[in-house]
């Protein structure tokens, strides 16, 4: 249930890392796993952990950037075909460029299978875990 | 008579004139209505009238058009007798090929069946496509063919709870890690949800588990 | 547009001019009475010129409509009881359904083109107690060599052909699975409600000055530009639910002769025990069936 307002944290190496929703596209319902959002980052991730060539990953967006992102993982139960149903402890998204690919190039998290049938498998490889 | 207008107030005595006649009448007309009197019974017509009279009495009243008794059908026999329950009937024959053996259903009837799986286990959950969940069961709810059991792990720091139907066919198999470690006192342990009590991963436990299987099954197949 | 004759005169004078020279004088040509107009004829105000088609008003012409959406063989009635999923063993996939049972499904009566305007067979459903039945109704059914039906509902055909014979039975194989029906049935009675709940209306503010009016409806129209008036079909409070509701292209999952058990995927309308009827779906093909219950029995 990702919709105006809405904070998520974002779990790539983009340099965003709590992002908010300010638009839902194609769709007159909130957003789930799977879909496209248009959000402005609110927090930066911190830049000097990551090292010098981590400031350079870091700088790709900044505070008050408005970027797309896809919802990854959301709080609301989420049911499948089979009849399982999922949820997440918290909404997360990753940050795409308008044509769709990632802008990190790591993500660390755990992200929904969903992705898989809406055209994000890509995003879904670069995942570490997903369910 | 009251053509002349000056005679016109005679008019009144005219009505003088009737008015004892009127008076008693009104009140004999109101007493007769007031008498209560017994309807007049019905007289049934005589049996055996010859036939040469039958012509002189109403239609209606005629032997041939009398009423005649409406011949009622008995039912044809009833499905709703044959199956009382039908959505019973459905789940069952769901049930024979989904779980034929009802191991399944015995596996997670946790009312009933000791050694069956209960909230607060440990459980590792395998699909058919291979991906396998570990988690901590919150509850069960029983629920005939959507039977389900909500499992609760903490992967990659983030929380995440599944429910799974018990007899859904993507299932390839339902394992108890670890039983519960202390006396469970509760059927639903949402408490788990809050920060205090969450069992936070659970996955560590799950993949010794799964090594001391592989390791099992090793020296067994050394053997 | 010169003047003419109308059609009928000429038609007289041409039939009988041969031999009656006298009648022949109406063929003298108008024109050559008075003055032309100088004025040409204006033409018709109204679409009224002789190639246009027949305008399709009539009963017969309605039915030819409507033959389109008119399923091919009748209905059943089913009770619905009750609601439970389907796992797909193939595909893994869980599909909601509702159970309906057939219970002595039976060819009642016929409508047809010629009395009633209209093909339809009344089927009967269930049993009522004799004794608690009209003797008009109880000689309706008995004259049939039926026993007293509970439920009674029409179903259209589109013709003669879908008739099926009086005292026939339906039993639930009437449907085949993988067929689409739709489901007709009343909806779950919710009472009088308030436009809120009724129409979707977004009432009134909690403060902001509102007092007592929170949940009701703002203005009912217009005042004197819109006719000092309420229009009909004004959405208002009122009795909400127990109305008809169809719900097309369900798929029939499990049929169960026996018992007289009908599964159809998703929801159908109203409460558990409520009376469904279902027809074909008329928005998919025909299923390919043989007309006769019979038939199809066997053939399951």
């Amino acid at each position: 249930m990702i919709q105006l307002k809405t904070l998520l944290t974002c779990i790539d190496n983009s340099g965003a890392s709590i992002v908010e929703c300010v638009n839902v596209l194609k769709k007159k319902r909130p957003a789930t796993i799977g879909d496209r959002i248009v959000v402005v980052v609110q927090k930066q991730r911190a830049a000097t952990s990551e090292g010098s060539s981590g400031t350079a990953l870091a700088n790709k967006v900044r505070r008050g950037d408005i970027r797309h992102a896809v919802v990854v993982r959301v709080k609301k139960e989420l049911q499948r075909a089979d009849g399982t149903v999922v949820r997440f402890g918290d909404n997360a998204c990753v940050l795409v460029n308008k044509s769709g690919d990632p802008i990190g190039t790591r993500m660390n998290g755990v992200v929904g299978q969903e992705l898989r049938g809406k055209q994000w498998s890509k995003i879904l490889s670069l995942a570490p875990v997903n369910v | 008579m009251a053509a002349l207008p000056t005679m016109r107030p005679l008019g009144c005595l005219r009505s003088l004139w009737n008015a004892p006649d009127m008076i008693p009448s009104q009140i004999t007309r109101r007493c007769l209505s007031t008498v209560y009197s017994q309807r007049p019974k019905r007289v049934p017509l005589p049996q055996g009238v010859p036939e040469q009279f039958l012509s002189q009495l109403p239609t209606r009243m005629r032997p041939e058009n009398a009423p005649k008794p409406i011949k009622v059908f008995n039912p044809p026999p009833s499905a709703r007798k044959a199956c009382t329950d039908p959505v019973a009937k459905v789940t069952e024959s769901q049930l024979e090929t989904l779980d034929p053996k009802g191991e399944r259903k015995a596996l997670f009837d946790y009312r009933r069946n000791p050694r069956s799986v209960r909230p607060g286990d440990i459980v590792r959950v395998t699909f058919k496509n291979g991906d396998p969940f570990n988690g901590v069961v919150l509850s069960i709810k029983l629920r005939g063919i959507d039977t389900s059991f909500l499992l609760r792990n903490e992967l990659t720091r983030v929380a995440v709870e599944m429910s799974v139907k018990v007899f859904n066919p993507n299932i390839q198999s339902v394992e108890i890690v670890q039983r519960a470690q202390r006396k469970i006192r509760r059927a639903r342990l949402y408490y788990m949800r809050s920060r205090k009590h969450d069992r936070r991963s659970v996955e560590n436990i799950a993949n010794a588990y799964v090594r001391q299987k592989k390791a099992f099954m090793g020296a067994g197949s050394r053997k | 547009m010169a003047p003419r004759l109308s059609g009928k005169l000429a038609q007289l004078s041409q039939s009988l001019g041969l031999w009656e020279i006298p009648l022949t004088i109406p063929q003298i040509s108008i024109r050559n009475f008075g003055i032309r107009s100088l004025n040409p004829p204006k033409p018709s105000r109204f679409n009224n010129h002789p190639g246009l088609p027949v305008l399709e008003s009539t009963s017969t012409a309605a039915l030819r409509r409507k033959a389109f959406s008119l399923p091919l063989r009748t209905g059943a009635i089913g009770i619905k009881k009750g609601m439970t999923a389907i796992f797909d063993t193939e595909t893994g996939k869980r599909i909601p359904c509702t159970v309906l049972q057939l219970d002595r499904v039976e060819v009642v009566s016929h409508k047809t083109r010629e009395k009633h305007g209209y093909y339809a067979v009344q089927v009967g459903a269930g049993w009522k107690h004799p004794r608690n039945m009209p003797n008009s109704l109880l000689g309706h059914f008995s004259a049939q060599g039926l026993s007293p039906k509970r439920h009674v509902f029409e179903f259209r055909v589109k013709d003669e052909s879908g008739l099926l014979p009086v005292g026939e039975s339906i039993p639930a194989s009437w449907f085949q699975e993988g067929q689409y029906v739709d489901a007709r049935s009343n909806t779950k009675g919710k009472g009088f409600a308030g436009v809120m709940k009724r129409h979707g209306f977004h009432g009134q503010d909690r403060s902001h000055g509102v007092s007592l009016t929170h949940r009701s409806m703002g203005s009912a129209g217009p005042s004197q530009g819109g006719g000092s008036r309420v229009y009909p079909g004004k959405k208002m409070a009122g009795n909400m639910g127990n109305t008809q509701n169809t719900v097309q292209n369900l798929k029939v999952l499990k049929v169960d002769a026996e018992s007289g058990i009908v599964v159809v995927s998703g929801a159908v309308s109203g409460p558990k025990g409520c009376v469904v009827r279902i027809q074909d779906a008329i928005k998919k093909p025909w299923p390919e069936v043989a007309s006769t219950p019979a038939a199809t029995a066997t053939a399951a």
